[in-house]
């Protein structure tokens, strides 16, 4: 169990500028999940806390330890790649015990550590099969048993799970969880995914173009995004943001937040047309035309063609023009309030 | 004409005959150039006579009783075995270590002009090889002794002496294939997955271990091809001895396929060349089974 400090962390491949200046804390023991677009600098940095990468400037403390010119295999991490990176030349039981041998552990606890992990992960009947015999979900095990059971200070993991079908994918995440409750462990993820980073991390790390957008716990990412951008990566469909509705000004709420039948309290009305429709199991998703542009709603009510989008003063989200948010003032509310209600037939 | 079953061509004899048809030009062309002549061989290998007569009589094994008989011919197959085996140890050893040398990160610069320079050789007729290597390897005139004597060594015979004569080929074709096996095994080498190497290095491996238990095994289908073929290939050696030494000095470069060319155009002993035609045939009829054979298992995922 440990600490990672990633202190003015800078990257640069050539002329590219992966990662400008980084500054993060995990703390000893979280769930800290890195989530972005390709291309956000997530993987890189994760690659550099292993140390498969060298950050061109700034300092990777482990446990307070600078690690940045510390050989990857001495700095007690573990990884699991993407696509498990497993020995494809030795069994299931030889992939595991390789880097214990490396570590010069004896053989009769490398026996125990083996079969320990093994229950754990429900490996023991494949000990002895080649990873090509082994379905994508079992290879995973695998994958996560070889870390396991060099018992590090530190897991990183790299999109484990973007090889596995949905279901398989789903059941994996839940074990994850678990795994992370037993161990203890401090865990870095990172995905492309937020709904895995929502329903994973107890700690969100948004990254786009190596810039951190938001740190925070998967509710507050959701219901306190600290700019337009956390705002629109998380929550499916992405939150609705009206750039051209009052001058100065970005308004947004969050599909899932419209009510369409009248309610007495809503702070913004809008007169909207439907133009599709898409039937979600209980929910239904529209896609509608207004005055200030195409807007996503979500919800369970029956919509007529024409119709009006009713949004709460506590679903009411306000950015500044540069993205970053803004309080919600009584002058804005006014404002709002006084916006035409009725669509004008042209 | 009701009845079905008078039809000769039914949809389905049509569908085979249209199949048949397909690949007859292909069953022509190996019948007449290497089935009948494989038959031809077997046929001529229990017969006696000359190429120069129409007359032959059925011998029996007589051919071969001869032939292993022969202190010759037992010193013929020594050779090309020591010339073979000798040959592709030396080559694939240096192979692998020049392409594991170019595939490593350091040489990223170098790799363009130092693969052209080990490469060109391979693509150089053998006819002019050898040539040039005649005058390099010449015991008074050559460029190597040259360079021996220039420092102040004795020359070396090559060519000259029985002892060095088998060694100084060997070198001569290591020389001329290196680029080419490189190639095969560099081209291995960069289908290992990078994050295999990446885990191992997490794994805390050392390099001669990570070389030994992880980049030869992935490569090992390849080695194992490689060196099928390159024994295959090896054992058929004929134009450098034919061009350097004609199979002296004392016979210490008689291999297997020159003996077969001079005991039926020199001395027109068809049925004896027929037999060595048949032991060559075996030998490498023996490594194309041992070739599939382990092919088989030699497959990974991914």
């Amino acid at each position: 169990m440990s600490s990672i400090t990633l202190r003015g962390i800078r990257k640069v491949y050539g002329k590219d500028v992966i990662i400008p200046d980084l500054n993060l804390v995990i703390e000893d023991g979280s769930f800290t999940v890195l989530v972005g677009p390709s291309g956000c600098g997530k993987s890189t940095t994760l690659r550099m806390i292993a140390g498969l990468e060298k950050p061109t400037a700034g300092e990777i403390l482990i446990d307070d330890e600078n690690v940045v010119d510390t050989d990857p295999g001495k700095r007690g991490i573990a990884m699991v790649f993407q696509n498990y990176a497993l020995y494809p030349t030795m069994t299931v039981r030889d992939n595991i015990e390789f880097g214990l041998k490396n570590k010069r552990v004896p053989k009769a606890e490398r026996d125990r550590l083996i079969a320990e992990v093994c229950e754990i992960v429900g490996l023991t009947p494949y000990l002895s099969r080649k990873p090509s015999a082994l379905s994508g979900g079992q290879r995973q095990r695998v994958a996560l048993a070889r870390a396991m059971v060099k018992n590090p200070k530190v897991f990183l993991m790299d999109e484990p799970l973007s090889n596995l079908d949905a279901k398989l994918r789903a059941q994996m995440r839940v074990e994850l969880i678990e795994l992370h409750k037993r161990l203890g462990t401090t865990f870095i993820y990172v995905t492309h995914d937020q709904v895995e980073a929502m329903s994973m991390g107890d700690n969100i790390v948004l990254m786009d173009k190596g810039v951190i957008m938001q740190r925070s716990s998967p509710k507050e990412m959701y219901h306190d995004p600290q700019n337009a951008y956390t705002a629109q990566f998380i929550g499916t469909p992405p939150m609705n943001i009206l750039t051209q509705m009052v001058p100065g000004a970005w308004v947004g709420f969050r599909p899932e937040k419209v009510t369409l039948a009248p309610a007495e309290d809503a702070a913004l009305t809008i007169p909207g047309r439907v133009i599709t429709r898409e039937q979600l199991g209980a929910e239904y998703q529209y896609s509608v035309d207004t005055a200030y542009g195409k807007l996503m709603v979500k919800t369970e009510e029956e919509a007529q063609e024409r119709c009006l989008l009713r949004v709460r003063r506590r679903h009411l989200y306000v950015f500044d023009t540069d993205g970053s948010r803004a309080p919600l003032t009584p002058e804005l509310l006014d404002r709002l309030a006084a916006l035409p209600r009725e669509e004008v037939q042209p | 004409m009701s009845a079905p079953k008078k039809r000769l061509l039914t949809a389905g004899r049509k569908e085979s005959l249209k199949g048949y048809l397909l690949i007859a030009p292909a069953i022509l062309l190996l019948s007449v150039f290497t089935i009948y002549p494989i038959f031809y061989l077997l046929h001529s290998s229990l017969h006696d006579g000359s190429l120069l007569s129409k007359k032959r009589n059925f011998v029996g094994l007589d051919n071969f009783a001869t032939l292993f008989g022969s202190v010759d011919f037992h010193t013929t197959l020594r050779n090309t075995i020591i010339y073979s085996v000798g040959l592709v140890a030396v080559l694939m050893v240096l192979a692998t270590l020049f392409a594991v040398w170019v595939n490593g990160e350091a040489q990223k610069r170098l790799n363009s002009v130092t693969l052209a320079a080990v490469f060109t050789p391979h693509i150089i007729s053998l006819v002019s090889v050898s040539t040039v290597f005649l005058w390099i390897m010449d015991p008074q005139i050559g460029a190597i002794n040259f360079l021996l004597r220039a420092v102040g060594l004795s020359p070396f015979p090559f060519l000259a002496s029985s002892r060095t004569a088998l060694a100084s080929l060997v070198g001569m074709m290591v020389w001329k294939s290196l680029g080419y096996y490189s190639l095969l095994i560099l081209a291995a080498l960069q289908g290992v997955p990078k994050d295999i190497y990446e885990a191992a290095s997490i794994d805390d491996t050392p390099r001669v271990k990570v070389f030994f238990q992880i980049t030869l095994p992935m490569i090992s289908p390849t080695l194992f091809f490689t060196t099928i073929v390159a024994t295959i290939s090896s054992f058929q050696v004929f134009e450098t001895v034919n061009l350097m030494t004609q199979g002296g000095p004392v016979n210490s470069t008689n291999t297997l396929v020159y003996q077969i060319y001079s005991d039926a155009f020199k001395y027109l002993k068809l049925g004896i060349a027929s037999a060595e035609g048949v032991v060559l045939l075996a030998f490498v009829g023996i490594l194309t089974i041992l070739y599939f054979a382990f092919l088989g298992k030699k497959v990974h995922y991914q």
